[in-house]
C-alpha cells in the first residue's frame, strides 16, 4: 500500500495540535517555533502532493476508502482532484504564515497554536473527503476551534462576533445535514444500500422538484460560508475582530468552503437546477461585487475594509462558477487560490500595522510610506494583485471570469467588471490615506519598518502573488481537466449546452 | 407453573438483594459509609453481568418468561446492561451527596438502586400489568429521591409535584391499558400484536383511544412536551446530585417502554399513531428549545434542554421497528451527558445545592479547567456537533425519520438544534470568556465524580468518532 498523504494531510495537524498542548507551560518561548515546525511538515507534505498530482488525469487521485461504520454506510473515504489540489495546498501555505504572524500573542498562545491546527485539520478534511456524512462533520466540527480563535483572543467586541459566525454557519449547515440526509435516503431507494459515498450521490436520479430543494439546501449553507449577499452580514464582524492569524484563515480558506461546496456539490450533484438556477446566482454575484465594493470604500476601519472587500472578491469567484463555461470555472477556481492569497496578505499586513499602533482606523495613520518604506512596498503590492493588475495573479483569475461569464450573462459581466475598478478606488484611496503624505500625527513618526520575521511572512506570499500573476500554467493544467469534467457531466445530464468548451480535453472524457 | 426463569430477572433480583443488604447492614451494624457504597456498587456490578448473560441467553433466543410476564430478549437485556453502567456513573457522581445524607446513607443508596430496579423491569416487561407496576417501583422511589432532605423546601415541592402529576399521569397510562384490553382481549404486549395481526377490528376508536392515552402517559414521564410542565421544576428542585439520574433512567427505561409497545403491541397501526408522535417529537423539540434560550439557571436550562432531546428521540420512533436501534443509541449517550452535565453542576453549587445560577459559570475556564473542560465537551455533545455522541445520535434518528417520510419534521429538528446551539455554547461562552465573579469558590471535583466525568467523556467522544461497535450492538437490540 501506497503512503496515506491524504490521511496524514489531515491527520498530521491534529497531532501537531496534541504535540503543542503537551509542551511544558514554563517554557512558553518554545511553542511558536514548534508549532511552526510541525506546520512546515504539513506544508512540505501538501507540496510534495502537488508535485506528485498528475495533471491531466481525470477523476480522483491518491484515493484512500474504509468504512467505518458497518452498514450505515459511512466512510473514511479521501480523494483529491483538481478543485480540491489547491485548497489543501492554500490551507497548508496560509498556516505557518499565520502561526508566525501571531508571536504578539502571550496569552495562551499554546490554545491559540493548537486551535489553528485543529481548524486547518479540519479544512484539510472538508477539501478531501469524498464522503458526505464526513464532509458534514469536518465542516460542522472546525466551526469549534475557529468559534475559540475569534472568541479568546479577538477585538473588543468579539464574543458577539464569535456567536454571530458560529449561529449564521451552523444555521446554514442545518440545511445541509437535512439535504444530506435526504439525499442518503434517495441513494437507499435507487442504490439499494445506504450510503453517503459521494461516487454513488453521482449516480443518483433526482427528480427536478427534488435537485432545486436539495440545491437549496445545499445552497443555503455554502452562501452564508461564501458568503454571499445578502448572507454576508456576519462576515464583516467576524474578520474584523478575530485576531491576525484567524482572519487569514478565514479569510483566505474558510470562505473557499462555500465556493468548494457549490462546485463539488451544487453542480455535480443537482446539474439541472444549476443550470436552470445559474442566472439568479450569477445575479447574487454581481450584486455582491457592487456592493462588497462600495461599502468598502466607506469603511474607516482598514480590516474592516479588507473584510468588505472579501465579500467583492468572492462575489466574482461565484459568478465565475455559474457562468457554466470552461474559462469561468476555471478562473473561479483559480481566483479562490488567488483571493487567499491576496486577502491573507492583506489581513496580515493590516495585523502588522495593528500589532505596531494598536489602531485600525484609518485616520490614525498617514504617511508611512516615510517611516516604514519596504512595508509600504509590500501592500502596495498586494493590493494591485488585488485589484487585479495585469502580471499579479489577480489578474489571471479575474481576466478568466469575465471572459468565460461574457459569453453567458453579458451584462452582468460588464457590471461585474465594475466591480475591478472600484477595487481600485476602496484599496488606492485607503493607500493614500495611510502611507501618502507627511505622517503628521507623533505616534507615527517613530515607527519600526518591518523586521526580518515580518519579511519571512510576506516574501513567500508575495512570491507566490507574481509567480501566479506570470506563469499560471502549472496551477490551471491541474484544474483543468475537473472542470472539464463538471461540465460534461453537466452536459450529459440537462440538454444545456455550454459555450467555449476546451475541446481535446472534452474529447478524452467522452 | 414451570415457566421460570431467574434469568430473565436476575439484574431486579441482584438489585434488590443490594437493597435488603445495604437496609439491614446499615441497622444492624455501625458500618463505614464506603461499605455500603460498595455493595450498591457490587450489586450493580452483579446486574451488569446477568444483563450481559440475558444478552448471550437471548441474541439466539429471544422469549418471555413467567407466563408471558417478562420478555427474555435482546432488547431487555440491553436496557439492563445500559441501566446497570447508567447506575454506576449516577451512584459515582451522587457519592458526594450521599455521603452528606449522614445516617440516611442507606434508605438513599436503597432508593437508587430500587428505582434502577424498576426501571430495567420497565424495559424487560412483556405484559402491561408488569409494566406498570415496574412503572411505578421506579416512580415511587424517584419521587422519594426528589424530596430526599426534609430541611429543603426546593426538594420537597419538587417531589410534591412530582408526585402529583406523576400518579395523574400513571392513572392516564392505566386507563390506556384498561382502554386496549377492552379492544384486544389480552394484556400481553405480544399477545395485543398477535391479536391485531389476526383481527380486524370493525370499531377502533377504543383501541385508538386506548395508544393515545398509553403514549400520553409515558410521554409524561420521559417529560415531552405538552406534557413536560413537571420536568423544570422537579429538575431544579431536587439537589443537583441526583437531577441527573433521574433525567437519565427516566429517559432510557422511559423511551424502552414506549418503544416497546409501539413497535410490537401496535406495529399494525403505526400509521395511525406514528403522525402523533412526530407531532409530540416537534412540539417537544420547539417548546424545549425555545424554553431553554431563556434560562439563566444551568438547571432549568439543562430540563428544558431534556424536553428538547426527549423530541429528537421521539424523531426516531416515528420509523418504527427501524428507529428502535437509534432511540437506544441516542437515549443511552443523551444519558451519560446528561448525567455528566449535572455532576459538574454538583460541584459547582454543591451536590445538595438546588439552584444553580448560569452566572456561577463566568469565569470557570481559570478556576476549574477540568470541570470546565468536560461540561464544555458535555454541551458541544448536547448541541449536536459533530465527532461527539450528540452528533452521531441525531444523525441517525433524523435519518430514520427522513427514511420513513417524515421530512418536515427533520426540518423543524435541524432548524431546532441550530437555536439550540445558542443557549450550549453561553455555557461555554461564560466559562472561557468571561472574566470570573471576585467572590467566586473554587470547585473541587472529588474522586468518585472525576472518574464519573472521565468516563462520560470517554463515552461520549468515542461513540462520536466511532459509533460502529455500539451501532452493531443495538441494530441487534430488538424486541421479540
Amino acid at each position: 500500500m501506497d503512503f496515506p498523504i491524504l490521511s496524514a494531510l489531515v491527520w498530521l495537524p491534529v497531532a501537531s495540535a496534541a504535540i503543542v498542548v503537551g509542551l511544558p507551560r514554563r517554557r512558553p518561548e518554545l511553542v511558536i517555533p514548534v508549532a511552526f515546525g510541525l506546520s512546515l511538515i504539513t506544508l512540505g507534505l501538501a507540496g510534495f502532493l502537488v508535485v506528485d498530482f498528475t495533471a491531466g488525469d481525470l477523476g480522483f487521485q491518491f484515493v484512500e476508502r474504509t468504512s467505518i461504520s458497518g452498514d450505515l454506510g459511512i466512510d473514511y473515504h479521501l480523494g483529491v482532484d483538481g478543485i480540491s489540489l489547491f485548497m489543501v495546498a492554500l490551507t497548508a501555505f496560509l498556516l505557518p504564515l499565520s502561526i508566525l504572524a501571531s508571536t504578539s500573542v502571550e496569552h495562551r498562545s499554546k490554545e491559540l497554536m493548537a486551535s489553528l491546527f485543529l481548524l486547518e485539520g479540519a479544512l484539510i478534511g472538508v477539501f478531501l473527503t469524498l464522503d458526505l456524512a464526513l464532509f458534514f462533520v469536518f465542516f460542522e466540527v472546525l466551526l469549534v476551534p475557529m468559534y475559540f480563535i475569534i472568541g479568546l483572543w479577538g477585538g473588543e467586541r468579539r464574543l458577539e462576533a464569535a456567536l454571530k459566525f458560529f449561529l449564521f454557519t451552523a444555521f446554514g449547515s442545518a440545511f445541509l445535514l437535512a439535504g444530506i440526509i435526504f439525499l442518503s435516503v434517495q441513494a437507499n431507494d435507487q442504490l439499494g444500500s445506504i450510503t453517503f459515498n459521494y461516487l454513488d450521490m453521482l449516480d443518483v436520479e433526482l427528480s427536478r422538484t427534488a435537485q432545486f430543494w436539495l440545491f437549496g439546501a445545499f445552497g443555503i449553507a455554502f452562501a452564508i460560508k461564501v458568503p454571499l449577499f445578502p448572507f454576508h452580514t456576519w462576515l464583516p464582524d467576524a474578520h474584523t475582530e478575530a485576531p491576525t492569524a484567524g482572519s487569514v484563515i478565514l479569510a483566505g480558506v474558510l470562505l473557499k468552503m462555500g465556493t468548494y461546496g457549490f462546485v463539488r456539490f451544487n453542480l455535480n450533484l443537482f446539474p439541472e437546477a444549476a443550470v436552470e438556477l445559474a442566472g439568479f446566482m450569477a445575479a447574487l454575484a454581481v450584486v455582491g461585487i457592487i456592493y462588497g465594493a462600495a461599502v468598502a470604500i466607506v469603511q474607516p476601519d482598514l480590516k474592516r475594509l479588507v473584510a468588505y472587500s472579501s465579500v467583492s472578491h468572492l462575489g466574482f469567484v461565484v459568478l465565475g462558477i455559474f457562468a457554466l463555461t470552461s474559462q469561468g470555472l476555471e478562473g473561479g477556481i483559480l481566483q479562490m487560490v488567488n483571493h487567499g492569497l491576496t486577502t491573507g496578505a492583506l489581513f496580515l499586513l493590516v495585523g502588522m500595522i495593528y500589532e505596531r499602533r494598536h489602531t485600525r482606523r484609518i485616520a490614525d495613520y498617514g504617511g508611512l510610506q516615510k517611516v516604514m518604506p519596504w512595508f509600504a512596498g509590500f501592500f502596495l503590492l498586494t493590493a494591485f494583485a488585488s485589484i487585479g493588475l495585469p502580471g499579479l495573479n489577480g489578474f489571471v483569475g479575474e481576466f478568466l471570469i469575465l471572459l468565460g461569464s461574457y459569453s453567458r450573462f453579458p451584462i452582468l459581466a460588464v457590471v461585474a467588471a465594475f466591480g475591478v475598478v472600484l477595487a481600485a478606488v476602496y484599496l488606492l484611496w485607503a493607500y493614500e490615506r495611510v502611507f501618502t503624505g507627511e505622517p503628521d500625527r507623533e505616534e507615527n513618526q517613530n515607527l519600526r519598518d518591518i523586521g526580518l520575521r515580518e519579511v519571512g511572512i510576506l516574501v513567500p506570499i508575495t512570491a507566490l502573488i507574481i509567480f501566479l500573476g506570470v506563469y499560471p500554467k502549472p496551477v490551471l493544467e491541474r484544474i483543468e481537466p475537473a472542470v472539464e469534467q463538471v461540465l460534461e457531466r453537466i452536459e450529459q445530464r440537462t440538454d444545456f449546452e455550454s459555450p467555449l468548451r476546451l475541446d481535446d480535453i472534452a474529447e478524452e472524457i467522452r | 407453573m414451570t415457566d421460570i426463569s431467574y434469568l430473565a430477572i436476575g439484574p431486579v433480583i441482584a438489585l434488590t438483594v443490594g437493597v435488603l443488604a445495604i437496609l439491614l447492614i446499615a441497622v444492624s451494624f455501625k458500618t463505614d459509609e464506603r461499605v455500603l457504597g460498595w455493595i450498591a456498587a457490587a450489586s450493580l456490578l452483579a446486574a451488569f453481568v446477568l444483563g450481559v448473560l440475558q444478552w448471550v441467553e437471548a441474541s439466539d433466543n429471544p422469549t418471555t418468561r413467567f407466563n408471558g410476564m417478562v420478555a427474555l430478549d435482546p432488547f431487555a437485556a440491553f436496557g439492563a446492561v445500559a441501566l446497570a453502567v447508567v447506575g454506576v456513573v449516577a451512584l459515582l457522581v451522587a457519592w458526594p451527596l450521599a455521603v452528606a445524607q449522614g445516617k440516611r446513607i442507606a434508605e438513599f443508596l436503597a432508593l437508587i438502586l430500587l428505582a434502577l430496579a424498576g426501571l430495567i423491569l420497565m424495559a424487560a416487561s412483556a405484559h402491561f400489568i408488569m409494566l406498570f407496576l415496574s412503572l411505578e417501583v421506579a416512580s415511587i422511589s424517584l419521587y422519594v429521591l426528589a424530596g430526599f432532605s426534609r430541611q429543603d423546601a426546593d426538594g420537597n415541592e419538587a417531589a410534591l409535584k412530582y408526585f402529583l402529576l406523576g400518579s395523574f399521569a400513571s392513572a392516564v397510562f392505566l386507563y390506556g391499558v384498561a382502554l386496549s384490553y377492552a379492544a384486544t382481549g389480552t394484556l400481553s404486549i405480544t399477545g395485543t400484536a398477535e391479536f391485531l395481526e389476526s383481527n380486524v377490528l370493525l370499531e377502533s376508536g377504543a383501541l385508538m383511544a386506548g395508544i393515545g392515552l398509553l403514549i400520553v402517559g409515558l410521554a409524561f414521564k420521559v417529560s415531552a412536551a405538552p406534557f413536560h410542565m413537571w420536568a423544570p421544576d422537579v429538575y431544579q428542585g431536587a439537589a443537583s446530585g441526583i437531577s441527573g439520574f433521574m433525567t437519565a433512567g427516566a429517559k432510557i427505561a422511559g423511551f424502552a417502554a414506549l418503544a416497546r409497545i409501539a413497535v410490537t403491541s401496535f406495529n399494525p397501526y403505526i400509521d395511525d399513531w406514528a403522525p402523533a408522535v412526530a407531532v409530540l417529537a416537534a412540539l417537544s423539540i420547539v417548546v424545549g428549545t425555545l424554553l431553554a434560550l431563556a434560562q439563566s439557571d444551568i438547571k432549568r436550562m439543562l430540563a428544558y434542554s431534556s424536553i428538547a432531546h426527549a423530541g429528537f428521540i421521539l424523531t426516531g420512533l416515528v420509523a418504527g421497528i427501524d428507529g428502535v436501534p437509534f432511540i437506544w443509541f441516542y437515549s443511552v449517550t443523551y444519558a451519560f451527558q446528561v448525567l455528566g452535565a449535572f455532576a459538574v453542576v454538583s460541584v459547582v453549587g454543591g451536590p445538595a445545592g438546588t439552584r444553580s445560577a448560569l452566572s456561577d459559570y463566568a469565569g470557570l475556564a481559570q478556576r476549574a479547567p477540568v470541570l470546565a473542560g468536560s461540561l464544555a465537551l458535555l454541551m458541544l455533545s448536547l448541541g449536536g456537533i459533530p465527532l461527539t455522541a450528540g452528533f452521531t445520535g441525531k444523525l441517525f434518528v433524523f435519518r430514520e425519520a427522513v427514511d420513513a417520510g417524515y421530512l418536515w419534521l427533520v426540518l423543524v429538528a435541524v432548524i431546532a438544534s441550530v437555536a439550540g446551539l445558542f443557549f450550549y455554547l453561553r455555557v461555554i461562552v461564560l466559562m472561557y470568556m468571561h472574566p470570573q465573579a471576585e467572590t467566586a469558590l473554587e470547585p473541587v471535583a472529588g474522586d468518585s465524580i472525576r472518574i464519573a466525568l472521565t468516563f462520560v467523556a470517554v463515552v461520549t467522544l468515542a461513540f462520536g468518532i466511532v459509533p460502529g461497535p455500539l451501532i452493531d450492538v443495538v441494530t441487534s437490540a430488538l424486541p421479540l
